[in-house]
């Protein structure tokens, strides 16, 4: 009973409701999809005139190849890493709708080129033709070309959707999914050094990558243009030829995933091979006895198993080594910033039962006394400085090794200690005190109705921070600029890191009593997602 | 006859909705005990308020004798607790989850370990010992949610829910080691809204709906006249002679 003549509109309507339905959620959240939506739709305005402005230039076939190429990787990647962006992506909720496989693939393809993904894509390739397209042959090949390399993106993306549905849906898929935000924002950094370099050996540094890419669909549809354009019709038939080609390719290897996901069973009914088996590392064994170690062993467990935890902490450690050595490696930096490695894994401290989320409820049992919760969370501190001490170290001392800074390496380092102490001391305190969920799905790290919350949390205690290492930073200023100062910086290292270890305890101190009476109040805050 | 808990003039109001009503109750020590009530009758939140894990408005509890905000030394240590809708330590295995529990209650490493086996494996849960918790299925959560709840040996063990979503056969092993316990003297006080399950298990009840308590005593007080406990919980929130009626006189028959 299904042709793809009545099904079509079926699930283009379905599409369509889905994103109409983005709009019936709660005030906040519908604010941020307008807001996501109408910040999409702008950019997309301002690539196509940026475009439009690149008609005419050198380098601009090259430019719109590799942009096009980008936009390529982003639709084959985004279904792994969002796998519930596209409800209809999930072909195993159709499974039990009578459907066959051939029209069920028209339909669906139809349904994904609704959306704003589809239209932002639509922008750049139309700009991207202008860009390259001279004459009207050029122009009769652009728009084939437009429209077949907006079907290879959907296409892709539907086929690496359906090949990994196993994997999407699984428990290692969705902790996959977490990570993803890490994936883009060193996409960010490496672009960003990309774009440095560009700026600076100029546009024809893309001409290489650019010839190779315009045999490659989809970029092969907007190369064809550029073909056509210097009147190679012959390239620019074999492009699109190309592109075609792929596209059916992937058609075909979607449908065949497709038939098979609709026909055998389901992979959640089926048992898993997994078996892996975790044995001891020795790790409990190096670590003291009792409640600290039993604590430190949990903490140091979970910074690699909990893909939010895993996240946060490559965050904090590839931003603390990239922006001092980068910046030390481009010679702009000074070796201080190397204070950024102590401060950005110094935010690991915070929300410190946020990250357990509700499953605090098994420390809150055991947490009888101030001197227990004291005890548990000078044990999470000693946890966070098994990997930050020696991390901290090495940052400055390879900082201090690139900018040829060895006389700065004691009293940075001091500044980092005292950083570090100060870190873990408003950390320890605004735990007990401004706890917050974290939504252990998708990508928020804070739940709804808890921003401020984490905000006075983490920027509150920056701002502390800052000022109870004050003395240490003006001690290092007045070394700096008095006369023989330099002979007594190396002070500033035991000073430091003394200072560091003093504020540390004192605000374990005041944190544990803190948690101990509030540990219903932590729990219901840490609850909520 | 001792109580093992007391709970006087208990209130918990969230925002405009009252959770629980000034509840008053005496749970005798040694019992098998159900706290029954339909969904959102406010068993969660009571057991939460009597576990030390929701602040109450308003009221007192003591368990074995000691006040749970006053003196959570001595409770914490006497209770064992499974909570519904909370998490556990998922990104660890069965195994270590139970050693992690085991040592934060300050029980010695060796005696955790040997407990941990004992536990897991009367559990039915050795196989899976070293998966994470996360891979497990609701059942394996439940019992290994148990095995933490019992590793320290409580007086008075709180359940909340603890068959809910649980295969009959994770049920029936479950079933087997709270009789066990209960055998030798400790306290059970579990919550439940499948009434059958609490008639064959319990020998005391107390009947919770919208926040209060509406019937508290042995199994056969509680029953009373009625032929089931089902029958009397009823009749005792109301919900009696409400069925389908001909509303729904197209359902069946075959034609469409």
């Amino acid at each position: 009973m299904s042709d793809a003549s009545t099904i079509t509109p079926v699930f283009v309507r379905l599409k369509l409701s889905l994103l109409r339905n983005g709009l019936r959620q709660s005030s906040g959240r519908r604010v941020a999809y307008i807001a996501s939506a109408v910040l999409t739709l702008l950019f997309a305005a301002l690539q196509l005139i940026g475009l439009i402005a690149l008609r005419g230039h050198e380098h601009a076939a090259s430019v719109v190849i590799l942009l096009v190429a980008v936009l390529a990787l982003g639709w084959a990647v985004m279904p792994l890493f969002f796998p519930s962006g596209d409800e209809t992506l999930d072909p195993t909720r159709l499974v039990m709708l009578p459907l066959r496989p051939r029209p069920l693939v028209g339909a669906l393809l139809a349904a994904s080129l609704v959306g704003i993904g589809p239209l932002f894509t639509l922008c750049l390739l139309t700009g991207s033709v202008i860009a390259v397209a001279h004459g009207t042959a050029a122009y009769v090949v652009g728009v084939l070309g437009t429209v077949l390399g907006l079907l290879v993106c959907v296409a892709l993306a539907r086929a690496v959707a359906a090949a990994n549905i196993r994997l999407l849906t699984s428990r290692k898929g969705r902790d996959l999914a977490v990570l993803s935000g890490l994936v883009i924002a060193v996409g960010a950094q490496v672009v960003n050094f990309g774009a440095q370099r560009l700026g600076s050996a100029g546009l024809g540094q893309l001409d290489p990558a650019a010839d190779v890419l315009s045999w490659v669909p989809p970029a092969s549809a907007i190369s064809a243009t550029d073909a056509a354009s210097e009147g190679s019709y012959g390239v620019a038939m074999l492009q699109l030829a190309l592109t075609a080609g792929a596209l059916a390719a992937l058609i075909a290897v979607w449908a065949r995933h497709l038939t098979r996901l609709m026909t055998e069973p389901d992979g959640s009914t089926l048992q898993s091979p997994d078996t892996a088996v975790r044995q001891s590392t020795g790790l409990g064994r190096l670590l003291p006895a009792g409640r600290t170690g039993t604590v430190m062993e949990r903490s140091l467990r979970y910074i690699w198993r909990d893909p939010k935890t895993k996240a946060a902490w490559v965050t904090s450690l590839a931003i603390g080594l990239i922006v001092p050595v980068f910046n030390a490696v481009q010679g702009t930096g000074s070796v201080y910033f190397a204070c950024f490695a102590a401060g950005m894994l110094g935010i690991q401290m915070y929300n410190q039962f946020g990250q357990d989320t509700s499953a605090f409820w098994m420390v809150a049992m055991t947490i009888s006394s101030t001197r227990d919760a004291y005890v548990e969370l000078r044990a999470r501190a000693f946890a966070l400085l098994v990997i930050t001490l020696p991390y901290a170290t090495l940052v400055t001392a390879v900082t201090a090794a690139i900018l040829g800074a060895w006389a700065r390496l004691p009293e940075t380092l001091g500044l980092s200690f005292a950083l570090l102490g100060a870190m873990l001391a408003t950390g320890a305190w605004s735990s007990a005190r401004f706890p917050y969920s974290i939504p252990q799905e998708g990508h928020k790290n804070v739940a709804p109705g808890q921003v401020g919350l984490a905000w006075i949390s983490i920027f509150g205690g920056m701002v502390a921070a800052a000022l109870l290492c004050a003395p240490v930073i003006a001690l290092t200023i007045w070394l700096n600029i008095s006369a023989d100062g330099d002979s007594w910086s190396w002070l500033l290292l035991p000073t430091g890191a003394a200072y560091g270890t003093a504020l540390t305890a004192l605000g374990l101190r005041l944190a544990a009593p803190r948690t101990a009476t509030r540990l219903p109040e932590i729990l219901t805050a840490v609850s909520k997602g | 006859m001792t109580s093992a808990v007391s709970v006087r003039g208990l209130w918990k109001r969230f925002g405009q909705q009252i959770a629980v009503a000034g509840i008053d109750l005496e749970l005798p020590a040694g019992k098998f005990i159900g706290l029954v009530g339909p969904n959102g009758a406010g068993k969660t939140t009571t057991l939460s308020m009597v576990t030390g894990l929701l602040r109450p408005d308003q009221g007192t509890v003591e368990v074995v004798g000691h006040d749970v905000w006053r003196d959570p030394v001595a409770v914490k240590a006497r209770i064992g607790v499974l909570p519904e809708g909370l998490r556990l330590f998922e990104r660890l295995s069965g195994r270590e989850l139970l050693a992690y529990t085991g040592r934060l209650r300050g029980l010695p490493g060796a005696e955790v370990d040997k407990r941990a086996t004992q536990l897991l494996d009367v559990l039915d849960l050795a196989g899976a010992q070293h998966k994470l918790v996360v891979d497990y299925s609701t059942g394996m959560r439940k019992k290994i949610g148990l095995a933490c709840a019992l590793l320290h040996n409580p007086e008075v063990l709180f359940l909340d829910e603890p068959f809910e979503g649980v295969d009959p056969v994770s049920a029936q092993t479950i079933r087997g080691v709270l009789e066990r316990y209960t055998g030798s003297g400790a306290t059970v006080v579990f919550s439940s809204h499948v009434m059958e399950l609490v008639e064959s298990l319990c020998d005391w009840v107390a009947v919770m709906a919208a926040g209060r308590i509406r019937a508290h005593g042995t199994l056969a007080e509680v029953r009373g006249e009625a032929s089931s406990l089902q029958q009397a919980f009823l009749e005792l929130v109301g919900a009696h002679g409400r069925d389908a009626g001909s509303d729904l006189d197209w359902l069946g028959g075959g034609s469409r």
